[in-house]
């Protein structure tokens, strides 16, 4: 994994990740746009008849409880993200890394699958986290692999999951069902030697980091952390945002109800649990409470698929995942997956008792 | 040349292969249907109130499903779905001893898109012997014991730290729900397993007294009487009102809403529907329909818990009556169709028999009571009667003794009572009663004596 190029990369500071950097928005542009929403809203008022109005406000209503419902619960995960990941710059350096982590593809992807018991994260703060470990010289295939398990593979999400559903068949199938998934992506991904294919990183992720050889006092090195961890707050939870106002329009123009009225049958049941799971873009620390809902309508099977799916991929992750990983890697991340937790689905449906 | 492995080349053969592996899946479980699992305990050993469930591998039309189920042999019970997928069935009448029960699921359409059940399944259920469970003083601590019909082998249910005080046993077989002090002074609902040993707290009163555990007969709820704790530790306990414990979801408050309605001694109707209770403080029954909150209040001067028909529609309780030849008891039957009561027995006695314990059989056709039969006999012995003719033997008559909390196996086939020595050691006893017998048989030593079918 070791690419002699990155070590002629000039250093840089902690706290300017690397990676493609956006460039700052001009206020004219903002206050463009602005007017332009103000115009549309003023024509919009005058030209549609009142009750499509009506319905008009109900829905942004729905829209903005749905869109701050998914926002407020996800941020405190970023937040803790953002949190291990500044953390990990600062205390965490590559020998300790390149130390626990197991050079083979098959052992780094399981140590990867399994760190989440170590990062306690949702798939809010597993991106942020991951990426911070990837430029820390975790190699592809344990960080593609921890991406995919941490959401469920941590203490958090089993002991709620054990809530909802007993310390049995759900839980154990969901962790099984995730390690392996993640493990097998993780395999997928070990196949690319040039990480710099898949990461979207302007540096390679081999970039040596000074500021671990440097000896400085315990509170310095925590208020770094601690800058280092909001600037990527912010920089992550722009897309938290986007991700959450994509979810929320989505739920509101496509209710629950409809979908769930699509069909209940075996491959139905597994394709709406599935949709659901991408749509609702709930956090992984309560969604089997959620799930747990659905248990007498849904199979076990499609049930199942929904909180292995689910903290995988859904649309706000989606959204992250865009900024660590380049298109091509984006689309088999979500893919693998989908078709992945589709099949183990659909056997418990079609044919395990 | 060979070409090495690229993400992508990996990546989409994956996805081929998994695709082809989904439309694989799809092909075959096609072909296998519509999958039933039922739920039943292991050994297929099963209570006489077991409800049966099938879960379904998918939602089923509950018409066309109900169409290929069957039990045989029969047996009265309601059939209803919880949800889409799962079909439940609920006997109103125990399963039989020494009976198995096939529960058959034929093959046919099950679904309204034509999806089938390819194959005949079939549970076979069986009751499991029943047990005798008694209260039992170790040491100065009392304890719930389970105990078989023999009365040779038997096991401590509670923990060794728990002080028993009253309990209940569920109609199911499979739990208890007992009273025990906390440090604070109250004392708390508890509930034990048929197996025992893994006794868990259910309700934590603190310094209330949460006591006389009714459980209902679905299982599904307690009913209890509360005293709440005076103000101060020194100050005295409230009167006791009758709360509700919803177990599943742990969800408690008060029956009536109303805070000058007191009672204590809930008992439930056969059905589940029916909830009565004493109020002391006014001498009255107050029966409340819980399907409607339809409240019935008759008087009685005695307190004793009422005992129901199987249906529900009636119930006896004693009462005291006084006249020119002084107090006198009665058992009186009360219609909650008519809203009405008449005496039963002791409209025309010249002497109070102390009339006390009544069971009423869950077939009917049989009454247990207790009474003096003679003044110059201290003891109360147990009549067993027709309710109809108001005829019939004694069945625990022994002198020196007294015989009191008669209860019925789920069967009406055979009666559970406690006896009392009169003379000499204080050792209260638990004995077994059977249909056809003519003395009853002692079990074991104890008292408050349940089933645990």
């Amino acid at each position: 994994m070791l690419n002699p190029a990155a070590w002629q990369q000039p250093p840089r500071m902690p706290y300017n990740l690397p990676m493609e950097s956006t460039s700052p928005r001009r206020p004219s542009r903002t206050l463009i746009i602005l007017v332009a929403v103000a115009v549309l809203a003023a024509v919009l008022f005058s030209i549609v008849p009142g009750n499509l109005f009506t319905w008009l406000w109900e829905q942004l209503n729905l829209f903005a409880t749905v869109f701050l419902g998914i926002f407020v619960e996800a941020v405190p995960y970023l937040l803790l993200g953002t949190l291990a990941s500044g953390l990990v710059e600062i205390f965490l350096d590559r020998e300790q890394m390149a130390r626990l982590i197991p050079r083979g593809s098959l052992g780094s992807a399981l140590a990867g699958a399994v760190l989440g018991l170590v990062f306690p994260v949702c798939e809010c703060g597993v991106i942020p986290l991951t990426r911070r470990l990837f430029s820390k010289g975790l190699p592809l295939p344990a960080g593609v692999a921890f991406l995919m398990a941490a959401p469920v593979f941590n203490p958090i999400v089993i002991f709620s999951t054990a809530s909802a559903f007993g310390w049995g068949r759900m839980l154990l199938w969901r962790l099984g069902l995730t390690l392996v998934i993640a493990v097998v992506v993780g395999l997928i991904f070990s196949v690319e030697k040039d990480a710099g294919k898949v990461l979207k990183m302007a540096t390679p992720i081999l970039n040596p980091n000074p500021i671990q050889k440097t000896s400085l006092p315990f509170t310095e090195k925590m208020r770094r952390a601690l800058v280092i961890a909001a600037d990527e707050f912010f920089e992550m939870g722009r897309y938290l945002i986007v991700g959450a106002m994509l979810a929320a329009a989505m739920q509101t123009f496509i209710p629950q109800s409809a979908l769930l009225s699509i069909g209940s049958g075996p491959l139905l049941s597994v394709l709406v649990m599935l949709a659901l799971a991408f749509v609702l873009s709930i956090c992984s620390t309560v969604d089997a409470f959620v799930a747990l809902g659905f248990v007498g309508s849904f199979s076990f099977g499609s049930i199942l698929s929904f909180l292995v799916f689910g903290p995988m991929v859904d649309i706000k992750s989606i959204m992250m995942y865009r900024q660590v990983f380049k298109p091509r890697a984006v689309i088999y991340l979500v893919l693998l997956p989908l078709l992945m937790s589709l099949l183990s689905g659909l056997v418990f449906n079609y044919l395990l008792p | 040349m060979k070409r090495p492995l690229t993400l992508d080349t990996l990546a989409i053969g994956l996805a081929l292969v998994l695709a082809a592996a989904i439309g694989l899946v799809i092909l075959l479980g096609g072909q296998m249907g519509v999958r039933a699992a039922a739920d039943l305990p292991e050994g297929r050993l099963v209570g006489p109130y077991q409800v049966i469930t099938l879960t379904f591998s998918e939602p089923v039309d509950p018409e066309l499903t109900a169409a290929l189920w069957t039990l045989q042999p029969q047996v009265d019970g309601l059939i209803d779905w919880p949800n889409p997928r799962t079909l439940r069935f609920t006997p109103s009448r125990p399963f039989s001893l020494d009976t198995d029960y096939e529960l058959t699921l034929r093959p046919g359409a099950v679904t309204p898109g034509g999806r089938e059940i390819e194959r005949a399944q079939t549970w076979t259920v069986r009751v499991r012997e029943p047990l005798a469970v008694v209260l039992r003083s170790v040491n100065g601590d009392s304890g719930l014991w389970a105990v078989d019909l023999d009365g040779n082998t038997s096991h401590r249910l509670t923990s060794e730290s728990v002080k028993v005080i009253s309990y209940d046993a569920a109609r199911s077989g499979d739990y208890l729900v007992y009273c025990s002090a906390n440090e604070q002074g109250g004392i708390d609902l508890w509930r034990v397993s048929r197996a025992g040993g893994d006794d868990a707290l259910l309700l934590d009163c603190g310094r209330d007294r949460c006591t006389a555990p009714a459980i209902s007969p679905d299982g599904a709820r307690v009913a209890y009487s509360r005293e709440a704790a005076g103000p101060g530790p020194d100050l005295p306990y409230g009167s006791p009102r009758i709360w509700m414990l919803d177990i599943a979801n742990g969800q408690n408050g008060p029956v009536y809403a109303d805070q000058q309605v007191i009672g204590y001694g809930p008992s439930w109707s056969p059905d589940g529907a029916r909830l009565a209770s004493f109020d002391g403080l006014s001498d009255q029954l107050r029966i409340l329909d819980l399907t409607n909150s339809e409240q019935f209040i008759f008087s009685s001067e005695t307190g004793d818990t009422v005992t129901w028909s199987p249906d529900g529609a009636f119930f006896l309780f004693t009462d005291m009556l006084q006249d020119e030849n002084g107090l006198r008891t009665q058992v009186r039957r009360a219609d909650l169709t008519l809203n009405k009561t008449d005496v039963l027995i002791g409209l025309n006695d010249r002497r109070d028999y102390s009339y006390g314990s009544l069971a009423w059989s869950p077939l009917g056709d049989r009454v247990v009571l207790g009474l003096r039969v003679a003044d110059d006999k201290p003891g109360e012995s147990l009549w067993l009667f027709d309710p109809v003719v108001l005829e019939g033997p004694m069945i625990a008559n022994a002198d020196g003794v007294t015989y009191n909390a008669p209860v019925w196996n789920p069967w009406g086939t055979a009666l559970l009572f406690q006896q009392f020595k009169l003379r000499g050691e204080y050792v209260p006893e638990v004995s077994l009663w059977s249909v056809g017998d003519v003395e009853p048989r002692l079990l074991t030593e104890g008292l408050m004596p349940r089933w645990l079918p």
